[in-house]
């Protein structure tokens, strides 16, 4: 199974009038043809910011580094450097949409309140797929018939407001793969749904993932959410991808303190009266980015005078593991 | 959407209703009425001395002793069926002949403005959020605020001053010499449009500047909105996506301002008039009051509310149509 996105060495920074802030610093990671990456990491770690660098975008204040690469290959085989496009051309809008499909957080405000469901399907199917309006139409029926909402022809002619919130989450995922992507990029789709919703959204999307081979980024604070739906997981903190590997091994074995930590902060049934064990401290602000390893103040194994002062970089601890940390870098250790 | 502008339709004429009522007691309201002013225009100087019963009897000529209920039944019931707004007594002839030529030349005028206010305001609005921030965003800013800055009637006398340097235009009424009192054809209208530009500018200009700011400022925040990224993602091309999603709900504010505007143009239009020698509604009404010639000032009156409140009518019907929730609510 050949690779559909490999990200290398990903930078981005903003202009702001408090001068630059990067809040993603030096992130790789790649998806594989009909597997599903998982990105966890806190609110603020950069998880979005990197995705929407996929897309191309980031607002006119962002820059990306440029030794960044993002190799996407499409459908149809072709390679295309993503870092290269210009956020304006024809190339990437065939990218966007139709190459790689996009689910947000709010599916109230993702979808436009003054047109319905249809019109937005439909326009989506038309620039990408079937430009006849009719074939576009029955597509759009057939997609939202197969995310599961009930009586299709007449939901399509309904406004976003007309609807509950699961469904219009079902809806935004439908409008999402009418277009029919190959990789799809779901940012925090079912945060904001009721916990019954959100097990039922899951569910959906892992089947659809299944059925259509597509690839999947699924974005989320949630490492339980994780377990259930990826393969693989890339752990971010501020910015940075600090550990990613299988989801199963990940959780079975974490080699980061971050990722130690987040593991033991869920809270569990079997220990009800027990007190939560949060990770200590709280996360830095993006503008006062610490040196060295950006986890070195709130480490309990922090090394002192290393994790402060130089960046760790990514070791392999097992074969298909990767650990950006001082404790697993022994060679790198003694070097420094 | 046929089912909520019957609804506004119905309540269009029912406001219509209850401001010619309002306004009919306006008429009523000043002392006296056109009797004493006939009575004093026709003896004054004649050294015949006019008794009360002589005054009584020009009332029942004029059907002024009527009760008013009557007479407000009367008047709306002719202006409704027969378009007959009653005599407009100081100038011997009927209300529709003094005021018609005006008010087509007022209508023009403010339509005129209306248009160069929305034509102007939105794109350059819409041009001004997406270049935010941008020296062409400031530039237009600081134009479109010299309209707010400025009297208008001080625009006018500028404009006025320019036009006539530059173009050789003989500014000022709007007809040539030559078309003024010409019946009404193409060349006409067109020398119409020639003349009208000016008014409608220095009208427009504050308007201009007003509505400017209210789209860029929904623009801007509408172009921050999860469903602009969303459409983005889709694939939208840039200008597609522009008009489609943001711009469609930022003009929102402006839509439902067209009444505003309306009654804005219509009180700043008098002093724009008499600096450019224009014939308009505005100084026939005040001629009317001073003269209690109540049918005149009564028909300006209702035709000045009519046009606001049938243009909220279709501010309604827009608003509806741009933003489908509002139906929901109706």
């Amino acid at each position: 199974m050949g690779d559909l996105l490999t990200v290398e060495n990903l930078t981005i920074s903003f202009r702001t009038d408090e001068g630059l802030i990067t809040p993603v610093q030096d992130v790789s990671f790649s998806v594989q043809k009909g597997r599903t990456l998982g990105l966890v990491g806190e609110s603020g770690s950069g998880k979005s910011v990197s995705t929407k660098a996929v897309m191309r975008l980031l607002p006119g204040s962002a820059v990306i580094a440029p030794d960044t690469r993002m190799h996407y290959t499409a459908k149809d085989g072709q390679r295309v450097e993503v870092e290269k496009l210009d956020p304006r051309s024809r190339a990437i809008r065939r990218l966007r949409g139709g190459e790689i499909g996009m689910i947000f957080q709010e599916p109230m405000a993702s979808f436009s309140p003054v047109y319905t469901i249809g019109n937005q399907m439909i326009e989506a199917i038309r620039l990408h797929r079937e430009p006849n309006k009719r074939q576009a139409r029955e597509i759009a029926i057939a997609m939202l018939e197969r995310v599961g909402l009930s009586d299709p022809a007449t939901r399509i002619d309904q406004y976003p407001h007309e609807m509950s919130g699961g469904m219009r989450q079902r809806a935004m995922i439908a409008l999402a793969l009418s277009a029919g992507p190959a990789l799809l990029i779901a940012d925090e789709p079912t945060t904001a749904l009721d916990v019954t919703i959100q097990a039922q959204v899951l569910d959906l999307m892992r089947e659809l993932q299944r059925d259509l081979g597509m690839g999947m980024i699924f974005i989320t604070h949630d490492l339980g959410v994780i377990a259930q739906i990826a393969q693989d997981v890339a752990v971010m903190y501020l910015g940075t991808i600090v550990e990613r590997g299988p989801t199963a091994e990940v959780i079975r074995d974490p080699k980061h303190p971050y990722t130690q930590g987040l593991l033991a902060a869920i809270p569990s049934l079997d220990r009800l009266n027990a007190r939560m064990t949060p990770v200590p401290g709280d996360i830095p602000s993006p503008t006062e980015r610490p040196t060295g390893c950006p986890f070195h103040t709130r480490c309990v194994h922090a090394i002192a005078g290393l994790c402060s002062a130089r960046t760790p970089r990514e070791i392999a601890p097992e074969p298909g593991r990767a650990v950006r940390c001082w404790l697993h870098d022994e060679a790198g250790r003694s070097a420094a | 959407m046929l089912r909520f502008t019957a609804e506004r339709f119905v309540g269009m004429i029912v406001t219509m209703l209850l401001v010619s009522l309002m306004v009919f007691i306006i008429m009523e309201l000043p002392p006296g009425d056109y009797a004493d002013r006939y009575a004093f225009r026709k003896y004054s100087g004649t050294g015949v001395s006019v008794t009360e019963a002589d005054i009584q009897a020009i009332r029942v000529e004029l059907g002024l002793d009527k009760p008013m209920l009557l007479r407000y039944f009367d008047w709306i019931g002719n202006i409704v069926l027969h378009g007959d707004f009653g005599q407009a007594f100081a100038f011997e002839t009927s209300v529709t002949k003094v005021i018609g030529d005006k008010a087509l030349l007022t209508t023009a005028i403010l339509f005129g403005t209306l248009i160069i206010t929305y034509l102007v305001s939105i794109p350059i609005g819409i041009y001004a959020a997406v270049k935010r921030a941008s020296f062409a965003d400031y530039g237009l800013t600081t134009f479109s605020y010299l309209g707010l800055a400025l009297p208008n009637f001080l625009l006018a006398l500028i404009l006025l001053y320019f036009a006539n340097r530059w173009f050789n235009a003989d500014i000022g009424g709007l007809f040539s010499a030559e078309m003024k009192d010409a019946p009404w054809s193409l060349a006409k209208a067109g020398d119409l449009i020639a003349h009208l530009w000016l008014p409608a500018i220095v009208l427009a200009w504050s308007a201009v500047a007003y509505q400017l700011q209210t789209v860029r400022a929904t623009m801007s925040d509408e172009l921050n909105k999860l469903s602009v990224t969303a459409a983005r993602a889709r694939g939208v091309p840039e200008t597609k996506l522009l008009i489609k999603y943001p711009a469609r709900l930022a003009i929102n504010p402006v839509v439902s301002t067209i009444g505003f505007d309306v009654n804005r143009i219509f009180s700043e239009l008098p002093i724009v008039a008499v600096v450019l020698g224009l014939t308009e509604l505005g100084e026939l009404l005040l001629r009317a009051y001073l003269d209690l010639d109540m049918y005149v000032a009564g028909a300006i009156l209702l035709l000045l509310t009519f046009m606001i409140v049938f243009m909220n009518f279709i501010s309604d019907i827009l608003l509806a149509w741009l933003d489908p929730r509002i139906k929901l609510g109706g």
